[in-house]
């Protein structure tokens, strides 16, 4: 094999990406760990339990909610279908903590809930009346109705590519609808549906802010938790260790239905537009009432919760910082955006010019960063960057490095490069593959270069891509809280750091500010890329 | 150094590690010569084409234009420094700007050259994508693109243009006068090509020599009326599909007995020794109907072809025996009917292996 720049350059970010992992995996050889005892003594039993209850609860949930969407906007036209179809995705502006805060907010004791029952029915003791979604169940309602959306974006888009066909095979072989949708339409999309219930899995396997707002102890806490107050980062990589294991089997199981799902997607030979059935009378009100009520209570209403809050005390909209809060989210997305860009694209165009297997191996490799909660990766990184200084910087004695990579905008970006870099590498990569590698050819044969042909084929055709992609980035990097509670610089604070901080200081009024503007920020950039998510032909 | 325009010499076209086509050499003698190559699906037709093209690298023999070598060991001149354009089979249109812009940038690097044998306006209307010019690659039709691209790839007038199944998409319909007009177009502006295609009265039509690549090897290189009529193996006889090889043996210098045919004379093209059993080529016009002979066989199908019909005979031996006929022939034969055959059989290339 060549040992050249593309070489080099997919190896250096292979390795970056699997520092996070090697560091954890390394801490289970630590001849001082006993894992028998360490389960045994600690609460690893609880943090397995709960991590476990939590993630099948969320499945279910996200499982009927995204699928009986996607069904229905899918196979039906109804009032306001075609406003849900996007509509439903915004939950995604949403995420499991602000959602955390606004169902507190609303049903604790005299909360939102008890104002409105004030003003409407005058004073009572409505509290005892009032239901309680804390604890767990509050953390499954708050992780279900933001992460659906995965499940259903995955189904839907496997839906529209049903052939007609197979449903009208089934009208011929005598299904009912009901029955159809048991027997063949569901099946048919069980790939989609199973990659969108892993996405749901490792989220919620790596969800911090909300089980940690309500003192959930799951593994993602559990090692946020031996960290921050017992200041143990070799016990927090061990839990890591645990949770690794339980990510990487869904890791591997979303990638085996992905590949399962693609052959699904890819069946365009013969296949008649699908003709979407006209709804009427209690049908078309079912199907409104379904979608509007999962519309609102995972868009509608934490909105309206944070806005009222915002209204209600907005002495927290003037001590905020949003001038500050907004440059610094502006810096940390450009940022990333242009690091991942620009690695993203060398290594797409790496493999694409070199062919190579061992590139495309190392570039699989890469992309495993998006498995790796953002805890585990925060804390690995430490980790290793301690390690790196105590054992090898100060053995040549030089000063220690710490402070460029803890604490530093650097380091923040550097763990985000390794949690976002297969969004942007894949993004790019499905680019490339709308693009025949004969086009490259066919400019070589026009007397490009590969540079020219880079620079004047590819970056023009890719420009859409390279747009959705910054968008994406924008997204995650705004709703990201861990990795940029842990790393982040002094006094730098994101909208999601300042509403976490407020939430833990018991202040859910101070954080319903920086929430809306997180969740208004989020969901113009998901309505921006909605064409792409929910594109419905195969261009 | 040789006068040829283009030669390949004793080369091994491979993908990666694997043979293709071994061995290979050929020629073409003058600029603006065109030539084909023939072959089924997946034999390496494209492989030689990527190569020429320098797609692909080579490590034996040598590829050369205008007495300049191209490839060899150790010679691998970029193709983007080699003006040899390729179209692909595939549509390889850029996606992301129209048809025109597409052919635009092949006529940006004519502008070079300054030549102007080819005019935009002359191929567009030539090849019939005037209507298509402000269209996007996904949104017109295979052969569309495939018209598209052809018309990229002539208009930046290579040295050697390399055409992969050009019209494979095009309607049968208008494949015809397709072909005419690229012809004309190649002839006129005296641009050498090689097309790679399976069909063989598209290379016949179009290659003033074809060369028939099968089992990994350049079978044939010859013109032609050389190639249908006087194929050099018995594979190339399989390929082409235009007759049978009946047993026979060689009775004198000038004839050949069948059991079926009985005496059949002409020229030999290759002379074989008294007495030898030799396999027979008959090709459906090598035999002549004649109502009134008494050398009859059974019809045991019929196709009808158009300008012709060929009938299919089965001989008391069990041989079946493909046969011209003229469409406007007096009555025709159904099947089960019996045909005759003109005697004496008299063949003027005489093909035997």
């Amino acid at each position: 094999m060549k040992f050249n720049s593309w070489f080099v350059s997919s190896f250096l970010i292979s390795f970056i990406v699997l520092i996070p992992v090697i560091t954890v995996f390394a801490s289970f050889f630590e001849t001082t760990s006993n894992y028998y005892e360490i389960l045994k003594n600690t609460f690893l039993v609880e943090y397995i339990f709960n991590s476990l209850t939590l993630l099948l609860s969320v499945l279910l949930l996200t499982f009927i909610i995204g699928t009986g969407a996607a069904y229905l906007v899918s196979f039906y036209r109804f009032p306001g279908s075609e406003f849900f179809k996007w509509a439903l995705i915004l939950s995604f502006a949403v995420p499991p903590y602000i959602y955390a805060y606004s169902l507190t907010a609303f049903f604790e004791n005299y909360g939102t809930a008890f104002t409105i029952l004030k003003n409407l029915f005058g004073e009572a003791n409505y509290n005892k009346n009032i239901p309680k979604f804390d604890g767990m169940f509050g953390a499954i309602l708050s992780i279900s109705f933001s992460l659906y959306a995965y499940v259903y974006i995955l189904t839907r888009a496997s839906f529209l590519y049903q052939s007609q066909n197979l449903i009208d095979l089934g009208k011929n072989l005598g299904f009912s609808r009901f029955k159809s949708f048991f027997k063949v339409i569901l099946p048919a999309a069980r790939p989609a549906i199973v990659a969108g219930l892993s996405l749901v899995a490792m989220e919620t396997l790596a969800e911090f802010g909300a089980v940690d707002f309500f003192s959930i102890n799951t593994l993602t806490t559990g090692i946020y938790n031996s960290w921050i107050y017992f200041d143990d980062l070799a016990f927090a990589n061990r839990i890591s260790f645990f949770l690794l294991l339980f990510i990487f089997s869904l890791f591997i199981l979303e990638n085996l239905s992905r590949r399962r799902a693609k052959y699904h997607f890819n069946s365009k030979g013969g296949l008649k537009q699908k003709v979407k059935i006209k709804l009427f009378g209690i049908n078309a009100f079912l199907a409104f009432i379904f979608c509007f009520f999962i519309f609102f209570v995972s868009f509608l209403f934490p909105l309206s919760q944070m806005l009222y809050w915002t209204i209600k005390f907005p002495e927290n909209l003037f001590d905020l910082e949003i001038t500050n809060l907004v440059l610094n989210t502006l810096y940390l997305v450009l940022l990333s955006s242009l690091v991942l860009i620009i690695f993203s694209l060398i290594s797409n165009y790496g493999n694409r010019v070199s062919n190579n297997k061992t590139l495309n191996f190392l570039s699989t490799l890469s992309i495993s960063g998006y498995a790796i909660p953002g805890v585990i990766l925060a804390i690995a990184f430490i980790t290793f960057i301690a390690w790196f200084d105590d054992s090898i910087i100060k053995s040549f004695g030089f000063s220690s490095i710490k402070k460029i990579f803890i604490g530093s905008v650097f380091g923040l970006v550097l763990v985000y490069f390794i949690r976002f870099y297969s969004l942007a590498f894949n993004g790019i990569k499905s680019g490339y593959e709308k693009m025949n590698i004969s086009v490259d050819e066919s400019a070589y044969l026009l007397g490009y270069s590969k540079r020219k042909t880079f620079t004047n084929i590819h970056i023009p055709f890719l420009r859409n891509s390279l747009l959705f992609i910054i968008i994406l980035i924008s997204l995650e990097i705004i709703r990201e809280l861990p990795i940029t509670l842990i790393l982040r610089p002094f006094n730098f604070e994101t909208f999601a750091t300042t509403a976490y901080i407020s939430a833990s200081e018991d202040l859910l009024e101070a954080a319903a500010v920086p929430s809306l503007f997180l969740i208004l920020i989020a969901s113009l950039f998901i309505i921006v890329t909605s064409k792409y998510i929910l594109r419905e032909n195969n261009e | 150094m040789s006068d040829n325009f283009f030669e390949i010499k004793n080369v091994d076209f491979k993908i990666g590690n694997k043979v293709k086509v071994k061995n290979v050499s050929f020629s073409i003698e003058k600029e603006g010569d065109i030539i084909c190559l023939l072959g089924p699906s997946g034999i390496g037709k494209t492989t030689i084409l990527r190569t020429i093209a320098g797609l692909e690298n080579i490590n034996k023999g040598s590829i050369a234009l205008k007495g300049k070598t191209l490839s060899s060991e150790n010679i691998n001149i970029e193709p983007e420094k080699r003006n040899i354009s390729l179209a692909f089979q595939e549509n390889s249109l850029f996606p992301h700007y129209t048809v025109k812009k597409n052919i635009l940038l092949g006529a940006e690097r004519n502008e070079i050259k300054k030549d102007k044998s080819i005019n935009f306006e002359e191929l567009i209307n030539l090849l019939d994508i005037s209507h298509i010019l402000n269209k996007f690659p996904h949104e017109i039709s295979a052969g569309e693109a495939q018209r598209a691209s052809l018309a990229r790839s002539l208009i930046t007038k290579p040295d050697l243009l390399l055409l992969d199944e050009p019209l494979s998409n095009v309607d049968q319909s208008f494949k015809e006068e397709i072909q005419e007009k690229l012809k004309k177009i190649l002839k006129n502006s005296k641009i050498t090509t090689i097309i790679v295609t399976h069909d063989s009265y598209e290379a016949f039509y179009l290659g003033s020599k074809c060369g028939i690549i099968l089992n990994q090897e350049l079978k044939q290189f010859d013109d032609p009326y050389n190639v249908y009529h006087l194929p050099n193996s018995v594979e190339v006889v399989n390929f082409l599909n235009r007759g049978i090889l009946i047993p026979a043996e060689v009775t004198s210098p000038k004839s050949l007995e069948n059991k079926d045919l009985g005496t059949i004379t002409g020229n030999f093209v290759k002379p074989f020794p008294i007495g030898s059993s030799v396999k027979l080529l008959i090709q459906p016009e090598d035999l002549h109907h004649d109502d009134t002979s008494n050398l009859k066989f059974e019809v045991i199908d019929r196709k009808f072809r158009g300008t012709n019909f060929i009938y299919t005979l089965k001989t008391p031996n069990n041989t079946l025996i493909p046969v011209f006929v003229h469409s406007h022939h007096i009555h025709q034969h159904e099947v089960d009917e019996k045909f005759g055959i003109k005697r004496p059989i008299h063949i003027d290339h005489i093909v035997c292996f």
